[in-house]
């Protein structure tokens, strides 16, 4: 272990410590927290200017309540269940079949193919937009989430094949040879060793991808301009821009946003972690 | 018609030759070992049997089908790997029945093969469990088990007792040698434990540098190793080999010479070319060196390692030149049969009788002369 | 035909199963980047033919005075970026002890990585907020008037880039912390018996079993910062008049808002080719550690 443990005995030693830490987690934090007290605060407040005294009354119902009932916050959080959840299913398919064959089948190319995906991943969004978005004009599929979800399942499937790839790779070669030798077809090793063996890479390529695809600004408001089909994150910049001065009400909306991704971590912090870092402390 | 027949099996990777015209025929019901060093191309070659590795060229047959370019399942093999390779996910009968189920056999045929096989191996209480709560001679029991129930024509085992420990292994190579017995099916079996091929072969196959160097009973490489390689590789300790020359040849035997050692005559094989002043390599196993209380040579004892019943000394007779020692040059290895009361430092006069020497010569280092007292 | 399929499924099926990774990927990411390198040697509207001007729209670029401030606001976005990785560092040196409580605090430090970036955009904002916000609120603790950041032409990108660190930081926390578990304790063990300690430890023993973490860090942070767009067209749109602009906002701007697609494309292509240089090398120590690792 390095820093050295602080010995559990030493108690002084420990307050002092932990009293540090969260003194750097609480500055670390005070932009998320001004923005949920903020959230709290009734619109009276807001206009006169109490922004960080005590609160005359509270508003967090009142907030929380206009985002979904006054904008259109309830619609686009529907959106972007729509566009994420069927966009994570379809990389997590191509994914898993395009990493089992760049991991265990040896046919040449499979580096530069491989070097392609991850290589894809990085390039900057500007240099695919317009003829991602003339195809998906010429398409018909401009503004709708079909367009996204086509989006996102290509893009997000460079770096999901990347994880797939390392992941069945490093399972034993003598489980796929005794399967070969057992007259087990490729898709029938697919689907009995393949699938039942890379669940958890899949639980946290899924949660990485979901937040991803939640996260994404650039590609919704490329590829989508009505309010009937944007997510989130195009519906936070637009309320922005519409209600400017009303800081309770952005601040609620911006949790709102916020939220999804923040339980999926909490929920599976270790698949998080170890998706994230995967290949950085490996080598 | 034989069980399997390899002709002229090359495989290459680029340009490194992993094996180079491997010809082998192997009869039903035989127990074929091959053993060699790391890298000879043992593994290769019983990957490319399986199905798993492709070759460059020639041709396979198993029971008189051409199986060279089978799929791995087509051909009726099954193989116990070294890692055993058992699926994680699934208990002990799924594994052993997962080559009938990929198969498409009904349930009941599985369930029979399965029952049946895990009687063999007394695993018939161990049946619902997955391979981790398995201890490892139990895992090692199961990927037999998974090789049985697909009653295959030919059995394949890449190093399989490697990962056990001592005792285990003596005690799984009993199990195996017993299996061959009961099942009488052709096996062949991929080791680098020469304990293991003396044990349980019925011929050893001993590959080098992707090359068969010798086939034949376990015995019969003992005694009558067609070379220099052979002779090494096979008996614990290894043979004893030292520099000599040629200074006479008559029809049929030939007057060697070599520092420490009276000039001796041997019968050499007929197709010695040999000429006198011929540099030549003698060898003695362990055994054959003895000791004396004076005549001999003089040496030094390096170490001892007391067996119990026997002892084996490493001794230095400085003006002897030994060769492909992993103890250095004039190191000899001497096993006596007998407690022997000596340490480092003791001088000792070895013995060494010619009768017991073989000669190696030529560009192969064949064989030129083997030992009259076998 | 069954006979062929069982002869030849050694190579159908897996080309059946890599088809519709490749396929999509091909068409949609790679096909795409490279027709905009075609399409930034024309002047094109989105709608009627394209006209080929030939290099004229890169010509162009370098007469265009926003275009080197996007790109020194990009070089700004870079070196700033860098403190990421000693960040990050800094961190999981801090946070990492087995101290009953220490995993909730480690995940509240992760916590702006999962933020969508337009939310960490308004965060900022209303934490830069003058007169009201919290950056306002600590300046007045100290008797003082915070600068309106983001309508300052000199500040806002400082401003910007600061906000986009938090969770660039966290990112970098999390490889560290993830790298810090995974150190030999052995070697730890051997480096205090050397009498190692405190930084020499750090810097002699510890640094030297991460330097893939480093690397890593160092090349997603230069990419992160090169892409850099949601923070800028949240917060402050390019302004005030385009002093906070970046390549990639600058080149969403003249294709969507101004339609000039062949010069949207041409400033996407050197954007490009500057975040080549640190893909390429990303990817030939990514694929060189893959090599000795196969």
């Amino acid at each position: 272990m390095y820093p050295r443990p602080i010995a559990p005995n030493a108690k002084a030693h420990r307050a002092l410590y932990m009293g540090l830490v969260i003194a750097i987690l609480l500055a670390w934090l005070a932009p998320l927290c001004a923005i949920i007290l903020t959230s709290m605060r009734a619109p009276k407040d807001i206009a006169t200017g109490n922004l960080w005294g005590w609160p005359t009354e509270f508003g967090l119902v009142d907030n929380y309540v206009g985002v979904f009932t006054q904008t259109p916050m309830a619609r686009f959080f529907l959106n972007s269940l729509m566009i994420t959840i069927p966009s994570v299913l379809g990389v997590l398919i191509l994914s898993t079949l395009a990493g089992f064959v760049l991991s265990k089948f040896k046919f040449r190319g499979s580096m530069l193919l491989f070097a392609v995906f991850v290589g894809g991943n990085f390039l900057p969004a500007q240099i695919m937009m317009i003829p991602v978005r003339d195809l998906m004009v010429r398409l018909g599929l401009y503004d709708t989430t079909y367009a996204l979800i086509i989006f996102h399942i290509a893009f997000q499937t460079g770096f999901a094949t990347l994880f797939m790839r390392n992941f069945i790779a490093a399972l034993p070669n003598e489980l796929f040879e005794a399967a070969r030798a057992e007259g087990a077809s490729p898709a029938q090793i697919l689907i009995h060793v393949v699938l039942p063996l890379v669940r958890p890479a899949l639980a946290a390529l899924a949660i990485l991808v979901f937040t991803f695809i939640w996260n994404d600004y650039f590609w919704a408001v490329v590829l989508t301009i009505s309010d009937s089909v944007k997510p989130v994150t195009a519906g936070l910049a637009n309320l922005r821009g519409q209600y400017v001065s009303a800081w309770n009400t952005i601040s609620a909306a911006t949790i709102i946003v916020a939220v999804p991704p923040v339980v999926m971590f909490f929920l599976m912090q270790r698949h998080f972690i170890a998706g994230l870092t995967m290949g950085a402390v490996k080598g | 018609m034989s069980s399997l027949e390899l002709h002229h099996i090359e495989k290459s990777y680029g340009s490194y030759h992993a094996l180079r015209g491997i010809d082998l025929t192997v009869e039903q019901g035989e127990f074929i070992v091959m053993v060699g060093p790391s890298g000879c191309g043992k593994s290769t070659l019983l990957k490319s049997i399986a199905g798993l590795e492709p070759i460059t060229s020639g041709t396979m047959m198993i029971n008189g089908r051409d199986v060279t370019h089978a799929q791995p399942g087509d051909r009726g093999i099954a193989m116990v790997f070294q890692s055993y390779a058992l699926y994680p996910h699934m208990t002990v009968a799924q594994n052993m029945g997962f080559g009938l189920r990929m198969a498409k056999r009904p349930k009941t045929e599985i369930e029979e093969a399965v029952t049946k096989a895990a009687q063999i191996l007394r695993l018939t209480d161990q049946l619902e469990k997955l391979p981790k709560q398995l201890s490892g001679g139990q895992r090692q029991r199961v990927a037999i088990g998974r090789t049985i129930t697909r009653s295959p024509e030919v059995f394949l085992f890449d190093e399989p007792l490697s990962n056990l420990d001592a005792a285990l292994r003596t005690q799984m190579r009993v199990e195996i040698s017993t299996l061959h017995a009961k099942l009488g099916a052709t096996m062949i079996y991929v080791t680098h434990d020469q304990v293991e091929a003396m044990t349980m072969a019925s011929r050893i196959v001993v590959l080098n540098a992707g090359r068969i160097e010798q086939v034949g009973s376990p015995l019969e490489l003992y005694r009558n190793p067609d070379n220099f390689f052979v002779a090494g590789f096979l008996g614990a300790p290894r043979m004893n080999f030292f520099a000599g020359r040629v200074v006479q040849v008559s029809t049929g035997h030939v007057t060697v010479q070599c520092p420490l050692v009276e000039p001796f005559d041997v019968a050499v094989v007929d197709n010695a070319k040999l000429a006198a002043g011929d540099s030549i390599t003698i060898g003695a196993r362990p055994e054959a060196l003895g000791i004396g209380s004076d005549g001999g040579f003089p040496a030094k004892v390096h170490l001892v390692e007391h067996l119990g019943r026997e002892t084996i000394l490493y001794a230095d007779a400085g003006a002897l030149q030994t060769i492909g020692s992993d103890t250095g040059t004039g190191n000899l290895t001497v096993h006596l049969p007998d407690v022997a009361p000596f340490t480092k430092g003791d001088p000792v006069h070895l013995r060494f009788d010619p009768a017991d020497a073989y000669l190696f010569g030529g560009d192969e280092q064949a064989t030129l002369s083997i030992p009259k007292s076998i | 035909m069954p006979n062929f399929w069982r002869q030849h499924r050694g190579w159908i099926a897996p080309t059946l199963f890599i088809m519709p990774a490749v396929v999509l990927f091909g068409v949609v990411i790679v096909a795409s980047s490279v027709q905009s390198l075609w399409i930034s040697l024309h002047d094109w509207d989105g709608m009627s033919p394209m006209h080929w001007v030939g290099l004229g729209n890169y010509q162009e670029l370098f007469r265009d005075p926003q275009f080197f401030t996007s790109l020194k606001n990009n070089c700004i976005w870079l070196v700033v970026f860098m403190l990421a990785p000693p960040l990050g560092l800094g961190i999981a040196l801090l946070v990492n002890q087995q101290i009953r409580g220490m995993r909730l605090v480690k995940s509240l430090f992760f916590i702006p990585l999962v933020l969508a970036s337009v939310a960490v955009g308004v965060v900022f904002t209303w934490v830069y907020t003058p007169g009201f916000g919290l950056l306002a609120l600590v300046f007045s603790a100290f008797g003082a008037t915070a600068p309106a950041l983001l309508s300052d032409e000199n500040l806002v990108t400082f401003a910007v880039v600061f906000a986009a660190l938090w969770p660039q930081v966290a990112f970098c926390m999390v490889l560290y912390l993830a790298g810090l578990n995974s150190l030999s304790d052995d070697l730890i063990g051997a480096g205090q018996v050397d009498g190692a300690r405190g930084l020499n430890m750090l810097f002699h023993v510890v640094l030297p079993q991460l330097t893939q973490v480093t690397f890593i860090a160092i090349a997603i942070t230069a990419i992160g910062a090169l892409r850099s767009f949601d923070m800028v067209s949240v917060m402050t749109q390019g302004g005030p008049f385009g002093s906070s602009s970046v390549l990639a906002y600058q080149m969403y701007e003249q294709s969507i808002f101004s339609y000039r697609f062949g010069y949207g494309a041409a400033i996407a292509s050197v954007l490009f080719a500057i975040m080549l240089v640190f893909i390429v090398w990303y990817l030939s120590r990514i694929m060189r550690a893959d090599d000795r690792g196969a």
